[in-house]
């Protein structure tokens, strides 16, 4: 990786971020190739699981993984164009061009797993069914991606472009997919696992900190991962708040995950079993310790906490901890069979199928073709 | 409008299965994908074992779930006759209905066959359709906006009390009987072939009905009354023992 400072000459700026674009199109050609191949060949046959219970699968975790993380960097970029604090706003361009790729990339996982997806157009916002989730989510998802797109195209090649007031809305739209999203799930009475009204909070907590993470994974990547190549005020913010708001989100994390699984342990209700099964897998430890408590301590530390390579490491761990987490979370609460007898297993085998791992690279690919993209021909990185 | 609602009698109940049968045959349901179907329950183990059985339709729920969760409003309860149908014009196939439903009643169909070998490709059909059955309903009697018929891609189909037939009842009447000349051909395909005589079918809100009887004579219960869903199906076990074991006490 070239290092990259703001003073690097235009042409070398474009060169690493084509390179990027053209990683990025490989994936973007691999996953979504395959994804293609696939539904010509069998219909959306592989992105579904099974009507004995497992009816989300890691399609819908990852369309959630990418559009809660873009909710959380709109939100990141909003503390500087709501509230102004100066220190972010090195940052605020790169998260919503950052917000704009997660979104894309998640909600064409979505439309490629849902069985009607252009019906959905339609038949969503016309048929005002105010009771369910979805409806809402689905309006916020979309008055949100409108709003975005016309802040965005406000600073194309605008190195200072200033504050934004549409980002109130934008800000507040993100907040509210968040906490929606979170209630899709704990709603589910009849889901033991997902029920809850801490499930929007959490929901919250998560996509804030899966936010930073990604903040400061591709704010090193634009600086050759190195802070000697920042400016002072970027660096500033990476030594002293952001990796302190960073190491409070994922102690926030931990406390909420491991809380429930803790009472999902104690508890002898019916649907909780499923945690005796998930703290038993290997996954679920890699996830809490080394994807949450790890990056925590090299976020407390003084030293560690200073240091780029350990932050770019620690969001990394956030990442995928988060990807794992939200897998257990989704899986987790359909495993738990609902009225198929004896003959039933008592939880739910699931393995994702291949079509459903090259969406996952399919969304990757995308948001990285949309986010190099911007970065390479649309200012998306002109600052910070 | 009747309030139809169906009583279910486990001590009579042999778990024959024709009750599937049937409404696979009258539904055009793929093999293993079962609207209506008798669910098998043991506890304990040999010799001190129980068997039980569960016939499991849709529970048409007075406080459905199922489309309150709907985002588009495919899911709906029809005025007539009180049944929630699922329209297939509306439905986008997101599966939130089968995530919410409490009683696992919803299928959709674009999976892996449940039964090898997949007859969809041994009856392959054109158009909407994902497979031509050789048994199947007379073609009118199809209706895509209340999900009755052959149940094409991308959308959640359930169990419909046999809507084609009930809807044509006359009107007033307070049970639908399969041994009543007048009502048999209105009486849901279930309820019809029962050979035992196990399922009873009525008007819920009409005091003469023999449904309202046996709910109150026999003590009808319904499933899992902690999630408000307030079925319109009831069963009459005898009062013994719980209708349905959990899966947490059969493991002991
Ligand atoms: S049993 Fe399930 S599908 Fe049937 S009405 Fe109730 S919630 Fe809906
Ligand atoms: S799958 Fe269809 S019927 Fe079920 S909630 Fe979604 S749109 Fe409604």
């Amino acid at each position: 990786m070239a290092m990259m400072t703001d003073t690097s000459p235009a042409s070398v700026r474009g060169n690493h971020f084509l390179l990027h674009l053209i990683a990025a199109l490989a994936l973007l050609a691999i996953g979504g190739g395959y994804v293609l191949w696939e539904v010509f060949q069998f219909g959306k046959v592989q992105f579904n699981t099974t009507n004995a219970g497992i009816h989300w699968g890691l399609a819908i975790v990852t369309y959630d993984y990418f559009l809660l993380t873009s909710a959380g960097l709109a939100m990141v970029a909003s503390l500087w164009h709501v509230f102004g604090l100066e220190e972010f706003r090195p940052v605020a361009r790169r998260c919503l061009w950052l917000a704009m790729a997660g979104l894309i990339g998640g909600v064409a996982v979505l439309f490629l797993e849902l069985g009607n997806p252009w019906i959905a157009l339609w038949a969503t916002p016309l048929n005002m069914q105010m009771a369910s989730p979805l409806f809402w989510k689905v309006l916020l998802v979309g008055v949100y991606t409108i709003l975005l797109a016309i802040v965005l195209f406000g600073m194309i090649n605008k190195p200072d472009a200033g504050r934004n007031p549409l980002m109130m809305l934008v800000g507040l739209l993100a907040l509210a997919i968040t906490l929606v999203a979170g209630a899709v799930y704990g709603m589910m009475a009849m889901r033991p696992m997902w029920f809850g009204g801490e499930i929007p909070v959490v929901f919250l907590i998560e996509s804030f900190m899966g936010a930073l993470a990604f903040t400061v994974f591709f704010s090193h990547l634009k600086n050759g991962f190195s802070h000697g190549n920042m400016r002072p005020e970027t660096r500033s913010l990476f030594e002293g708040t952001l990796a302190r708001m960073f190491a409070i989100s994922i102690a926030l994390h931990f406390i909420l995950h491991a809380g429930r699984a803790v009472t999902g342990l104690w508890s002898n209700a019916e649907g909780l079993q499923v945690w005796e099964y998930l703290v038993a897998q290997p996954m679920f430890h890699i996830a809490l310790w080394g994807c949450v408590a790890l990056p925590f301590v090299l976020m407390v530390l003084p030293a560690t906490r200073s240091n780029g390579l350990m932050q770019v490491l620690a969001s990394l761990l956030v990442m995928v901890g988060l990807l794992i987490s939200r897998y257990e979370f989704i899986i987790g609460g359909q495993m738990v069979p609902l009225f198929k007898g004896t003959w039933a297993p008592d939880l739910l085998p699931y393995v994702p199928s291949t079509g459903e791992w090259a969406l996952l690279v399919l969304a990757v690919g995308l948001a990285n073709v949309v986010y190099a993209f911007a970065a390479w021909r649309l200012g998306a990185e002109d600052r910070g | 409008m009747p309030n139809w609602g169906m009583v279910i009698d486990l001590e009579t109940c042999t778990g024959c299965q024709a009750c599937t049968t049937a409404c696979a045959m009258e539904n055009s349901r793929l093999p293993g994908e079962n609207w209506q179907d008798v669910l098998f329950y043991s506890e304990g183990e040999y010799p001190n074992l129980n068997i039980s059985w569960l016939p499991r339709p849709c529970m048409q729920c007075e406080n459905p779930s199922c489309v309150s969760v709907c985002p588009t409003r495919a899911t709906y309860v029809d005025e007539g006759t009180g049944v929630v149908l699922v329209d297939w014009n509306k439905c986008i196939g997101c599966k939130y209905c089968m995530v919410a439903c409490p009683y696992g009643v919803r299928f959709y169909m674009d999976e892996a066959p449940v039964v090898e070998p997949d007859v969809r490709e041994a009856f392959p059909a054109r158009g909407r359709r994902t497979w031509n059955p050789p048994f199947r309903m007379p073609d009118e009697y199809e209706d895509p906006s209340k999900g009755i018929g052959i149940q094409p891609s991308g959308v959640v189909s359930k169990c419909t009390f046999c809507h084609h037939k009930i809807s044509q009842a006359p009107e007033g009447v307070a049970d639908l009987d399969e041994d009543n000349p007048e009502t048999r051909e209105y009486t849901p395909a279930c309820v019809r072939v029962c050979a035992p005589k196990a399922r009873f079918f009525g008007d819920l809100d009409n005091p003469e009905s023999k449904v309202n009887e046996l709910i109150a004579e026999k003590g009808g219960v319904r499933l899992r009354e902690e999630t408000g869903n307030k079925p319109k199906v009831y069963y009459l076990s005898g009062g013994g023992s719980p209708v349905v074991p959990g899966s947490r006490s059969r493991r002991g």
